[in-house]
């Protein structure tokens, strides 16, 4: 067990200027023990030398975290809602779901996720013209205690192959037919500028007619472009990626499985990497229910720095068991932390796990080390977004999001990360000790 | 010259950390008095930094009001660079401890002027009062600072080439690629160093064994820079047993022995102050001015307890005949005679006596 937490104020003078003292950094694929310097006016990770001998400057706050870990905050991919908020949900007044966001992100930041992309599942048109300027991203405030950060959101269709629609309601699944032009209708030639867009991540299927055509186009704009509920081939998926797409919508999830005549989408995961096609980053459901641990550590040795964690998460992460009202007229039904969607075979309907648990789960698993089971939901998930030298790291200039970790066994010998404090934008907004 | 043998780098490098310490807390630094302390770099002194940053977080030691300045930085490098001395000293001491930042002193080897860098270095030393304990380590060629064997025993601050064994041994730093190795760096002079009130070095190791040999036995030598600290009147070496393996034992002992018999009377190595000094050279002009003057009361010290020294003691030497040595039934080589029994007569008596009447 860890020591104590202790923290006293070093100098009269206020510089802002933190230093965490007797603790382990995770750091690339290493757990060092060194200093961390933070600057909670800027909200940054700070060079601590180039200051002292540059600027002068000594912290006035040392903090001894009594040899824990510190990790960059977690970031989620895939988070569809939670603590009773549904981002794909409109309400009659549009002001209470710019609130509902607001009080989600103070909920979401204790579980420590510091930043994630909301996440809308296939809707009319209409709620992407009306929701997606409330979850564009949202750090330029930089105000640690506003919570969780948006980095923009994720538009989870409606460019999807019916036959691998999940749950998402096939009445409103469209193939993009007039490529990017169908995009535009769609999200909101608003939301789509190429100055700034609220979406950071698109996923559709890209056997469909026009998807070509928007990949390249989407690309182009900055979004990122993940293939996802589709019936692609490996030879489809490979085209995609020369396209321009880097990412796989829950691998596994709403897919052809790997069949040994015909790999499928999963097959570009075993094809080595060439200049034109780069092995895409994948997202990853830890949760024990929509895939076998196996599956797990299968997907994770076929190619590491591509692993991302994901929850997948829904609007009852965070409430009691029970039949909850979902979108499109639909109701599903939580147990635990599974979901299924009312009415059916047992559908898997999202999840109602947090991302840490889900890399317990996968430190548990796979034999992974801690900074690599971290950097699948850290550093990965950053490097997918192009934000790898600002969100996911520990290096200087990146933001100051933090987790404060325990890494004590449990009772069957496991070691289980456990969230003591979270920092965002060098500020605490969580402490647990 | 003071020479402090302990077992091992440990022991001789907390020796001279809390030698350190002591040195610190006895005078007293405020901001108006500081103590001004010069630094090394290098593997020996880790350890050193390792102790002070033990003993500053058991809140035993403040540096505060320490003024310190480094030895030597290279010419060249960025001072972010891993191997930079900006970065050895922000990695091992700096950044553990209270030291205020505009009281730290290094070299700038990326100055436009590297010269007047080397010079303005010496004025901030003589405008901080002089250096009060010069730290420092050795070379296994017996460099102090990168006063490099030849080095001129009265240099000052300046730019200097670095020897090929230097830039050899500092290769392994450097991905062994001897290219990537700086070829100059900016040090401080053999001067600046003896400038110093005092100077402590640390030499461990069977590497650098020849090195303590030639500057504690041989001669004053610019060969061997850390010759000069013969000339210094307040030297330190905290060495470790290995360091002495060329030494020869009647050096060791001697040493050991000044070391015993001050430990037993009661006195450390330090410094006595100078306020000290100068209390007792007027009690003692009072006395030789005073005709009348008594027993010279007041003149000894008090002797506080002296914990006890741990390091090995070298066996005593037993001296033993070496005709003890040989059995007795051999060495009847002079006709049976031993030593012992040489029968002493006098020269005369083997003189015929016919002859003595001539």
């Amino acid at each position: 067990m860890p020591s104590a937490i202790r923290d006293h104020y070093h100098s009269p003078t206020r510089t802002g200027i933190i230093k965490f003292i007797n603790c382990r950094l995770v750091k690339g694929d290493q757990v060092v023990h060194e200093d961390l310097w933070i600057n909670s006016s800027t909200g940054k990770v700070i060079h601590g030398q180039t200051l002292f001998y540059g600027s002068h400057a000594v912290p006035d706050r040392v903090i001894d975290l009594g040899g824990r870990l510190v990790s960059p905050g977690l970031i989620d991919v895939q988070f569809n809602g939670g603590f009773g908020f549904d981002f794909s949900q409109v309400p009659e007044d549009i002001t209470s779901y710019a609130k509902g966001v607001a009080k989600l992100n103070k909920s979401l930041v204790q579980t420590g996720v510091t930043s994630y992309l909301p996440t809308i599942v296939s809707q009319k048109s209409e709620v992407y013209h009306k929701t997606l300027p409330y979850i564009g991203p949202s750090g330029s405030r930089r105000i640690g205690s506003d919570g969780s950060e948006s980095l923009g959101s994720h538009c989870e269709g409606p460019f999807l192959n019916a036959s691998k629609c999940g749950i998402h309601s096939t009445s409103i699944l469209r193939p993009p037919t007039n490529g990017f032009a169908d995009l535009l209708d769609c999200y909101g030639e608003s939301n789509m500028s190429p100055a700034y867009s609220p979406i950071k991540l698109v996923t559709l299927a890209p056997e469909l007619e026009g998807a070509a055509d928007a990949i390249e186009e989407l690309v182009s704009r900055g979004i990122v472009v993940s293939i996802g509920h589709s019936e692609a081939t490996y030879e489809e998926a490979t085209t995609a990626i020369t396209n321009g797409a880097t990412m796989i919508t829950h691998l596994f999830n709403a897919m052809r499985p790997l069949h040994h005549r015909n790999p499928g989408i999963f097959g570009v995961l075993g094809t080595p990497a060439t200049e034109q096609v780069k092995k895409p980053y994948f997202g990853v459901i830890a949760d024990g229910v929509h895939l076998h641990p196996t599956s797990v550590t299968l997907a994770w040795n076929s190619h590491p720095s591509g692993f991302v964690l994901v929850t997948d998460a829904m609007s009852v992460l965070g409430m009691p068991d029970g039949t909850y009202d979902w979108t499109n007229g639909e109701r599903f039904i939580k147990k635990g932390h599974v979901l299924t969607l009312e009415g059916t075979d047992g559908t898997i309907a999202g999840c109602a796990i947090s991302l840490l648990e889900c890399v317990n789960n996968f430190l548990q698993w796979s034999g992974a080390t801690i900074p690599q089971a971290l950097g699948a939901a850290t550093s990965t998930p950053a490097a997918m977004l192009g934000l790898e030298d600002v969100k996911g790291s520990l290096e200087p200039d990146a933001d100051a999001d933090l987790l404060v970790l325990t890494d004590d066994p449990d009772e069957s010998g496991n070691t289980v990360l456990k969230v003591d404090q979270v920092w965002k934008f060098g500020e605490m907004v969580h402490s647990s000790i | 010259m003071r020479l402090i043998i302990r077992d091992d780098p440990e022991t001789a490098s907390k020796y001279i950390a809390d030698y350190i310490v002591d040195r610190i807390n006895a005078f007293e630094p405020t901001p108006e008095k500081p103590f001004v302390l010069g630094l090394p770099t290098g593997s020996s002194p880790v350890l050193i930094y390792k102790h002070l940053v033990q003993r500053y977080h058991d809140g035993q030691i403040s540096f505060r009001n320490v003024i310190t300045f480094n030895m030597d930085e290279y010419v060249g490098i960025p001072e972010n660079h891993p191997e930079s001395y900006h970065s050895f000293m922000w990695k091992h001491f700096f950044s553990h401890v209270d030291v205020d930042p505009s009281n730290v002193n290094i070299l700038n080897g990326n100055a436009a002027d590297l010269e007047t860098e080397c010079i303005a270095y010496e004025e901030k030393i003589k405008a901080a009062g002089g250096i009060e304990l010069f730290l420092g380590g050795i070379g296994p060629d017996g460099h102090i600072a990168f006063n490099e064997p030849g080095s001129s025993l009265a240099s000052r601050t300046r730019v200097k080439t670095l020897a090929y064994d230097t830039i050899l041994a500092n290769s392994r730093f450097f991905g062994n690629d001897l290219k990537q190795v700086p070829r100059m760096a900016l040090t401080v002079g053999v001067q600046t160093v003896l400038d110093a009130r005092e100077v402590a070095v640390i030499i461990t190791g069977a590497h650098k064994a020849l090195a303590l040999q030639k500057c504690i036995e041989g001669g004053l030598n610019h060969m061997w820079t850390l010759s000069s600290l013969q000339l210094h009147p307040h030297a330190l070496l905290v060495v470790d047993e290995d360091a002495t393996l060329e030494l020869q034992v009647k050096t060791v002992k001697y040493f050991k022995s000044i070391e015993e018999v001050a430990a037993n009377c009661g006195f450390g190595q330090t410094l006595p102050s100078e306020a000290k000094i100068s209390r007792k050279r007027d009690s003692v002009l009072e006395e030789l001015q005073s005709p009348k003057s008594g027993s010279p009361k007041g003149l000894f010290l008090e002797m506080p307890k002296r914990e006890e020294i741990r390091r090995s003691v070298t066996p005593d030497l037993v001296p033993d005949s070496m005709a003890s040595r040989i059995p007795e039934d051999q060495g009847r080589g002079m006709g049976g005679l031993t030593p012992g029994e040489l029968p002493i007569q006098s020269m005369g008596a083997r003189v015929e006596p016919a002859q003595l009447k001539v």
